[in-house]
């Protein structure tokens, strides 16, 4: 069973070509676009992108098993990134993660059944200003505390 | 107050859109340097600026731009390191939301200072707002015909994409930037031969921070003496500083270069909060040798901190107060460089690991006696062995962690 | 060139040279994990860390290009120091296998630790659990706990045989490699990789728990299958008294010759040993009415002899064809030239050589025996004759060799052969056609010779014997040399051949080809 892309993406893709003398270089770029399609890069999406780019789909394998942000699992709607790193935790973000476990019943790296949330940590984000830090899929909430955790998971449908 | 450079406008509302960037005085610089200057020039302007870079090492560019060789017939692109991943760090993403236009501007002028027709700017994947904002910028900038064939009918041509990383910290190491931008995994490449000989492509290749090209219109504008003034004889300009951690106003500072770190905890960022006290500070990102807090009576320049066998790196301040345990520290510290040891050469990619596992083997209680001087000799082992920095940026701060504060430490092991 | 000091010792070394090209080159060994001279310099073991005067770190030999008055040290303290450390890295999270593992005794990180370690073990962590037996294709098994990520194996297959079935998956510490999903290694020259991975991680199922590398005796030779004439080792149990274990090749491992074959051998030479122990003819046979009687070789010399010495009285030579083929020496086709050709003025010296496979682009050739180069230069024509040709006529019929049976069909073979009065079969090998023979001897196999074949790029290699000979087996040549002393009509000349040395010096005055000084 294959997979195809949609015209959008498609189009996407043919844009950013245009920039690079090699297809093969634009692989980032493409995998971004077409994880966000269908969610992860799984053997599907590995093939259909190893025939767009002119790659062996073992290159686009070791690709996105060394990038935190590709993944090669479906995740839930929601892919919530609490931030572990030094300045989040020295502000509690260890705590807002225990928060978040018992609120939604998970663990790290896990999805809750009704796969609207997967739990997941990660390093510094880059916002250690207004720490603790998360991201949910690609949209960044800084300054969290339980209760703006409580307002941000409502508004995730 | 010192007059701001690069923050001035950051209040400005729509500071990021093209129509009130021009109006501020926004491309006079590209005007300026592609129109009436030749690119010898603009190259030598920039040297004379003394302008160190501002990712982390400190080299200066104009010296970098100038090992680009010019005879060679090979493509030479440039690439914008905009990956910010040194934890601590955030003043890149400040300065390319606020001033996206300025960081055009400076793309510009280097791509036409060293001949150079394509650029990327290599940003990190988790923030694609951030890249958003820039594309914006980049259709916006060609409308008006400062990107793209002829620019400005100068005869100078430039090509210029944003290009995302995935969430590998390791990738803004120069080498490891290039195999990601050529669609490899971020894995360092051994320097020599150097990017500015061998680099995207296998052709030449100028690496640059954003904070550090984000300079290059004001030294085309104002002139290198100028900007050397601003900063220091030997190091130009001025500094984005970032303050995080137990202080009242985190948040970025621009201050010339040697500004006074008391200054920068206490007067700016508002000291620490109520009934906290100084333990320690990171002076340059995570990976600068760890200050304690008797040792804060230092000038943040690039010289003063090497002297206090630390480093400025990323000018990133991190504040930590008196009720941090460090072992915490060193626990999330050791995590971090484990989890983002691209894995090729053996001292890191085992090294970070088992310190972090003996670390973590202490936080649980079980730590054994000589668990502290394995440490210190795992991290000796890594030090200067390694293939890439990111070893020593491991070492480093374990290093300099475990020896300061080793009182500590030692307090959670038998005896 | 370049004047430098390696450990106080002074030498010259062409510009552009590695610190480990010029130290290996002066027989200064420094040790390496992910070096190899057939791949680019990776630098990630570290291992080869040597300390230059002058510079404040330690930097690799594998890429550190000398220059004119270096002063290198390959032992200095913090050399030591260093090289400790990366030992201590690897072992930390390497399993404790050397009882079960397949490389021990010839393992890298054992000879290393025991050269340069020698410390104590202070790693009390838990070590990263992987998977120990990943079946990699037809032969390989890749034990994931084992690697230590040289990454030479996903170079191999990248630089070398340019097929990539190997990758490097996510990151740090949980790195690991591994093919694309199931997809075999499946390429001609995937034995080389248990040879390059520098421990057990990568193994021969060939090979596996079959024996310790110290039980084996090895012998160098000359690959017979094809005609690049790849060097090889031949490693085997020489046997031992009061235990089953008779003589026996266990594995074959590539020679470093840089001229013919380079680093490597192809998986059809690697794996083809078996024929040297399997289905072997030994003893000297004759059949009568159907009936298989053995004999002695000097029975068979003096009823060959005669033969051919009452055709030669009655001016009848022409009754007399050879089938011979070429994976006969060098030596040997110049005695079939000499004897037969020119001595006994024999026209029908034809060739039945296996047939043609395909060919790479890398070490294997369309032929498929090693001498075919050889035996044009000394002026034998190879074109494959029918079975009419070389019985239609023949009152005496020599067979060198066992490829009938693959160019012809066995009932052909035997209606051909029933027309022909006598027939003497020299063979290794047991085969169907063997019985339609009245002689059967033994010869011996290119690894139980010595001689010289030529390559079909017109390299002549010399060799020596690697393995015994088998029963009562002989060389070709030297029963060629003895039919030729049983002659009588040159005695003296067949006389001087006591070894293949000789014969080959004979055979440079004639054919200048031969005078090969590379």
């Amino acid at each position: 069973m294959s997979v195809e892309l949609s015209p959008q993406t498609k189009k996407k893709i043919d844009e950013l070509l245009v920039h690079y003398p090699k297809k093969e270089a634009a692989l980032l770029p493409v995998l971004h676009l077409v994880q966000q399609e269908f969610g992860a890069i799984t053997r599907e999406e590995e093939q259909l992108v190893a025939a767009l780019l002119n790659v062996k789909p073992i290159r686009v394998r070791e690709v996105v098993t060394f990038y935190t942000m590709l993944r090669q699992e479906r995740q839930g709607r929601y892919l919530l990134q609490v931030c572990s790193n030094l300045t989040c935790t020295l502000a509690g973000s260890e705590r807002l993660i225990d928060y978040l476990k018992r609120r939604l019943g998970v663990g790290v790296g896990e999805t809750t059944p009704d796969n609207r949330f997967t739990l997941s940590t990660v390093e510094c984000l880059g916002a250690c200003d207004q720490a603790p830090c998360m991201m949910v899929n690609l949209d960044y909430h800084t300054g969290l505390t339980e209760e703006k955790i409580e307002k941000i998971l409502e508004g995730l449908k | 107050m010192e007059e701001k450079v690069l923050t001035r406008h950051f209040g400005l509302e729509n500071f990021y859109k093209i129509e009130v960037y021009l109006k501020q005085g926004g491309y006079q610089a590209v005007k300026k340097a592609l129109l009436e200057m030749k690119p010898e020039d603009v190259l030598a302007e920039v040297k004379k600026a003394n302008l160190r870079g501002r990712g982390g090492a400190g080299f200066p560019a104009g010296v970098k731009w100038g090992f680009v060789p010019q005879k060679v017939q090979k493509p030479r692109y440039l690439c914008v390191n905009a990956d910010e991943g040194e934890p601590g760090t955030f003043k890149d993403r400040y300065i390319m939301a606020h001033i996206p236009h300025q960081l055009l501007e400076g793309i510009i002028i280097s791509s036409y200072a060293v001949g150079i027709h394509s650029a990327y700017i290599y940003i990190r994947g988790e923030y694609e707002a951030i890249a958003q904002r820039l594309e914006q910028a980049i259709a916006e900038a060609s409308v008006k015909g400062f990107l793209g064939q002829n620019i400005l009918k100068s005869g100078f041509d430039l090509d210029l994409a944003v290009h995302r990383g995935a969430g590998a910290y390791i990738c803004g190491e120069e080498t490891a930037l290039l195999e990601s931008l050529e669609g490899k995994r971020g894995h360092p490449r051994l320097k020599p031969p150097f990017p500015a000989s061998v680099g995207l492509f296998q052709s030449p290749t100028v690496i640059n921070n954003v904070e550090t090209i984000v300079n290059i219109p004001v030294i085309i504008a104002q002139g290198a003496d100028w900007f050397v003034q601003k900063g220091l004889p030997k190091d130009g300009g001025t500094r984005i500083f970032g303050v995080s951690g137990a202080v009242k106003k985190p948040g970025i500072y621009e201050l010339p270069m040697g500004a006074s770190l008391k200054e920068i905890i206490y007067k700016y960022a508002g000291g620490l909060p109520e009934g906290r006290t100084l333990k320690a500070v990171i002076p340059g990102g995570m990976s600068a040798p760890v200050l304690t807090a008797e040792e804060i009576d230092i000038k943040m320049d690039f010289e003063s901190l090497v002297a206090a066998n630390s480093m400025l790196g990323s000018a990133a301040v991190i504040v930590i107060d008196d009720r941090t345990s460090m072992l915490q520290v060193l626990k999330t510290i050791t995590k971090f460089y484990s989890h983002e040891s691209c894995g090729q050469c053996t001292p890191c990619r085992i090294g970070t690991s088992w310190i972090h596992k003996i670390v973590t083997r202490i936080a649980e209680g079980k730590g054994e006696k000589d668990d502290l001087e394995t440490i210190l000799r795992l991290a000796s082992n890594i030090k200067g062995k390694t293939l890439c920095p990111l070893g020593d940026a491991a070492a480093m701060p374990i290093l300099s962690l475990t020896q300061k504060f080793s009182k500590e430490l030692a307090a959670e092991l038998p005896n | 060139m370049a004047k430098i000091l390696i450990d106080g010792k002074p030498l010259e070394v062409t510009d552009g040279l590695t610190i480990m090209k010029a130290a290996d080159s002066a027989g200064i060994i420094i040790p390496r994990f992910c070096y190899h001279p057939a791949f680019v310099p990776e630098g990630s073991c570290r291992m080869c860390l040597v300390e230059i005067e002058g510079l404040p770190k330690l930097e690799l030999a594998c890429s550190t290009v000398v220059r004119d008055g270096m002063k290198i040290s390959t032992g200095s303290e913090n050399v030591v120091e260093a090289r400790r450390g990366v030992l201590e890295f690897l072992l930390a999270e390497h399993p404790l296998d050397c009882p079960i593992c397949d490389k021990a005794g010839e393992c890298t990180l054992q000879d290393y630790y025991e050269g340069y370690g020698r410390y104590k073990g202070v790693f009390q962590e838990f070590k990263e659990k992987r998977e120990k037996k990943l079946v990699l294709g037809k032969s390989l098994a890749l034990d994931r706990e084992r690697c230590i990520l040289c990454t030479r194996c996903v170079r191999f297959l990248t630089e070398v045989t340019k097929t990539q079935e190997l990758g490097v998956f996510k990151r740090g510490v949980r790195s690991e490699i591994g093919p694309y999903e199931k997809e075999p290694v499946d390429n001609n020259y995937s034995g080389n990789l248990v040879e390059i991975c520098p421990v057990g991680a990568i193994t021969d199922l060939d090979f596996r728990f079959k024996t310790r590398p110290w039980f084996l005796n090895t012998g160098e030779s000359i690959c017979p299958l094809c005609s690049r004439g790849c060097n090889i080792y031949i490693d085997y149990l020489p046997g031992f008294a009061r235990q089953e274990e008779t003589k026996k090749v266990l594995r074959i491992r590539s020679r470093e010759n840089l001229r013919v074959n380079g680093y490597w051998i192809c998986d059809l030479g690697r794996y083809g040993y078996s024929r040297l122990d399997q289905n072997r003819w030994e003893e000297p046979a004759m059949y009568q009415a159907g009936k298989r009687i053995g004999i002695n070789w000097d029975k068979a010399l003096i009823v060959l002899a005669e033969k051919i010495k009452g055709l030669v009285i009655r001016a009848r030579t022409a009754r007399i064809a050879v089938l011979a083929q070429t994976y006969l020496t060098n030596e040997e086709l110049f005695l079939l030239r000499r004897l037969f050709r020119d001595d006994l003025r024999v026209e029908r010296i034809l060739f039945v050589d296996p047939p043609q496979g395909t060919g790479d682009e890398l070490l294997l050739t369309a032929d498929r025996s090693p001498n075919r180069r050889g035996a044009q230069e000394i002026g034998f024509d190879l074109n494959l004759p029918t079975l009419e040709a070389a019985t239609q006529g023949t009152e005496l019929l020599l067979v060198f060799g066992s490829f009938l049976h693959d160019r012809f069909d066995l009932a052909g073979v035997k209606t051909a052969l029933e027309k022909v009065a006598t027939k003497f079969l020299f063979t290794p090998r047991v085969r169907d056609h063997n019985a339609l023979f009245d002689f059967v001897l033994p010869t011996a196999m290119t690894a139980e010779k010595s001689g010289s074949l030529t390559n079909f790029e017109g390299k002549v290699q010399k060799f020596g014997p690697a393995l015994e000979l088998r029963g009562e087996s002989l060389p070709e040549w030297r029963f060629l040399v003895n039919l030729g002393k049983e002659l009588r009509t040159n005695y003296r000349y067949y006389n001087q051949f006591v070894s293949p040395k000789e014969i080959f010096r004979e055979m440079v005055k004639e054919i200048p080809f031969f005078e090969q000084d590379r």
